[in-house]
């Protein structure tokens, strides 16, 4: 079949190559276009960003540029903002994910209901989770405006406020604010996952239940969570890690601001590069980034037993 | 579908008032702040600073979207077109990219092959803080700055593994005797590629380029680092691009929220179907 093989890049001499390895190196050739792209953005820029964190490198100061080991680590450790945004990633991602998958679960039950015009319904309320992050940040930022914003007209309106408050500019609110956009932008990932879930689970199952007596509330503690179990543990995960590493709503709406209130780790980042235009303490803020997603990457792998099982 | 447990006086409660009120509650919810920014969107000037807020525009005018599409300084137009280019490029690449390797690993027996998996799925975690810097240096070096190679081939980094991730999937459940009984009537692999499981596994294909498009239509850091020039930023930079420069106009910022998500969201109505099977499938075989 080789010389029918319209792929086949490897048009080795017949003496020196046996057929088999013929075959396995034309293989190996369906992989090359994707290994090529992977090893020239994922791969190299790695490594080069390890390297890059090995220099102080600050771009007005070209002049003292020059290799310094792990002085960027270790300016890290003693980096008190460092570790406030660590804080602030884990109050970042435990509420929004919590809060999304709550949500997101409720949303699901709802849409699995049968009624009229579900499928209307159905595309509406996934709308928010298929927009660009930065259209998310710019509608929110619009109704948390103190003055023109909805948000505090409609608070005043029903009577619950007084005085105007400037969502984000206050030290306590902001946080706050910025998670509930994201909850927001998010819920629609849980009820999309959840729902496919719910779709997969057989009804004699619930028939089943039903028979033996079971209410509407027993049959969702013992059958739709178990059944759910799965999926709920890879929706979480992939959720988590994606939440940690997400920077955009926070970069557009406060640049981690007010004084680092909503600093995340991954936006501090961005604001070293970007503001202090210190690459060389950025890289080596978005390598320990790279570090604490594999260690989850690979306790979240251990928890569902193996890449097998994910893959199929 | 049968109807199960109608005698329940709980179910009933449940199936009837507590889920229509939670459905009008989830949907006003999702849908309130596009509704908003729509609104203003088409409100004149005096209607969008009025004190008290006007929430329904008393003239309403497309004023906001000619000017956003026009301007000089904000050209919507042209960001607009860079947006489609780019989400394109990247959308048939991928596609072409992730179907070669995709079928490879479903097929073919290779040393590593786990292990590469492992890979692919990792990939997709990365964070793209991470490839920012090392990029920027290496499409400058590449004289790639204000190009859009720079652009879609850095949107391969997060469409390539997942693409590659759930087309693996497809192949798998196509089964190996209808290619094969291809190939023994004289086709190539190739060619039992081409004309066997392309079409067997298009709408997964589809799912997984409409995903493409979507992500790199929203993608936003790459497209403001690796840009200078305002003719070839993409929506998302020029919406960035536009808040930073001035106090915000809201009504062209709305019209350029609108512009930016309609043909996501058109595209989202349509083909929801296959991209919402495409996206749960690899999670629901776990």
């Amino acid at each position: 079949m080789g010389n029918q093989n319209a792929t086949s890049a490897v048009p080795a001499p017949r003496a020196l190559l046996s057929h088999a390895t013929r075959e396995t190196l034309s293989n190996y050739v369906y992989l090359l276009p994707a290994a090529i792209c992977l090893g020239g953005t994922v791969l190299f820029p790695i490594l080069k960003a390890i390297h890059m964190s090995l220099y102080y490198n600050v771009l007005i100061k070209p002049q003292e540029y020059r290799f310094i080991g792990l002085g960027n680590y270790v300016r890290m450790v003693q980096d008190p903002t460092f570790w406030l945004t660590l804080r602030n990633s884990f109050t970042w991602v435990f509420w929004s994910v919590s809060l999304q998958f709550f949500f997101g679960f409720l949303v699901a039950l709802i849409l699995n209901g049968q009624f009229k015009g579900r499928a209307i319904f159905r595309t509406i309320n996934l709308l928010p989770w298929i927009i660009p992050g930065v259209v998310v940040a710019l509608i929110w930022e619009y109704i948390y405006q103190p003055n023109y914003g909805p948000l505090n007209d409609l608070l005043r309106r029903a009577g619950l406020m007084r005085e105007p408050v400037a969502w984000l500019s206050n030290l306590n609110l902001v946080m706050p604010a910025v998670v509930f956009t994201n909850i927001w932008r998010g819920i629609p990932f849980f009820t999309i996952m959840i729902l496919a879930g719910l779709q997969a689970i057989p009804e004699e199952i619930y028939e089943a239940a039903t028979v033996d007596g079971a209410g509407v509330i027993q049959r969702f503690w013992s059958v739709t969570l178990p059944m759910l179990r799965p999926i709920i543990v890879v929706s979480t995960a992939t959720r988590i890690i994606w939440t940690f590493n997400y920077a955009d709503l926070i970069f557009v709406m406060t640049g981690g601001g007010p004084a680092n209130a909503t600093q995340i780790t991954s936006t501090y980042t961005l604001m070293q590069a970007y503001s202090d235009l210190d690459w060389g303490y950025a890289a080596s803020l978005s390598v320990i980034l790279l570090v604490i997603m594999l260690t989850f990457t690979a306790l979240y792998l251990k928890l569902t037993k193996g890449v097998e099982s994910v893959a199929g | 579908m049968k109807t199960r447990g109608l005698g329940d006086p709980l179910e009933r409660f449940l199936g009837g008032p507590v889920l229509w009120g939670g459905l009008v509650l989830a949907t006003l919810f999702a849908m309130g702040p596009f509704v908003w920014v729509f609104l203003a969107s088409i409100k004149t000037r005096t209607e969008l600073y009025a004190m008290p807020i006007q929430y329904l525009p008393t003239h309403p005018t497309f004023q906001n979207y000619v000017e956003a599409w026009t301007s000089r300084l904000t050209p919507f137009s042209r960001f607009f077109a860079n947006s489609l280019w780019v989400s394109s490029v990247t959308m048939v690449a991928t596609i072409v990219i992730s179907t070669l390797a995709g079928y490879a690993l479903a097929r073919f027996r290779f040393v590593g092959k786990n292990t590469l998996m492992l890979v692919f799925l990792a990939t997709q975690m990365f964070p793209a803080v991470l490839l920012i810097a090392p990029l920027l240096s290496q499409w400058h070096a590449l004289g790639l700055i204000d190009t859009y190679q720079a652009l879609i081939y850095s949107n391969f980094s997060f469409t390539v593994p997942f693409t590659v991730w759930m087309l693996v999937g497809y192949f798998e459940s196509i089964p190996r005797e209808l290619e094969e009984s291809a190939m023994i009537d004289g086709s190539g692999r190739f060619g039992a590629l081409l004309r066997i499981i392309v079409p067997l596994a298009a709408p997964g294909i589809a799912a997984t380029a409409i995903f493409a498009f979507v992500s790199s239509w929203s993608e936003l850091l790459f497209a403001t680092t690796f840009t200078t020039r305002t003719d070839m930023r993409t929506l998302s930079a020029g919406l960035l691009y536009m808040v930073g420069q001035y106090e915000i106009q809201w009504g062209q910022l709305g019209a350029g929220v609108m512009i930016s998500t309609i043909p996501v969201a058109i595209l989202f109505i349509f083909l929801q179907k296959h991209l919402i099977r495409g996206l749960t499938a690899g999670a629901l075989k776990g």
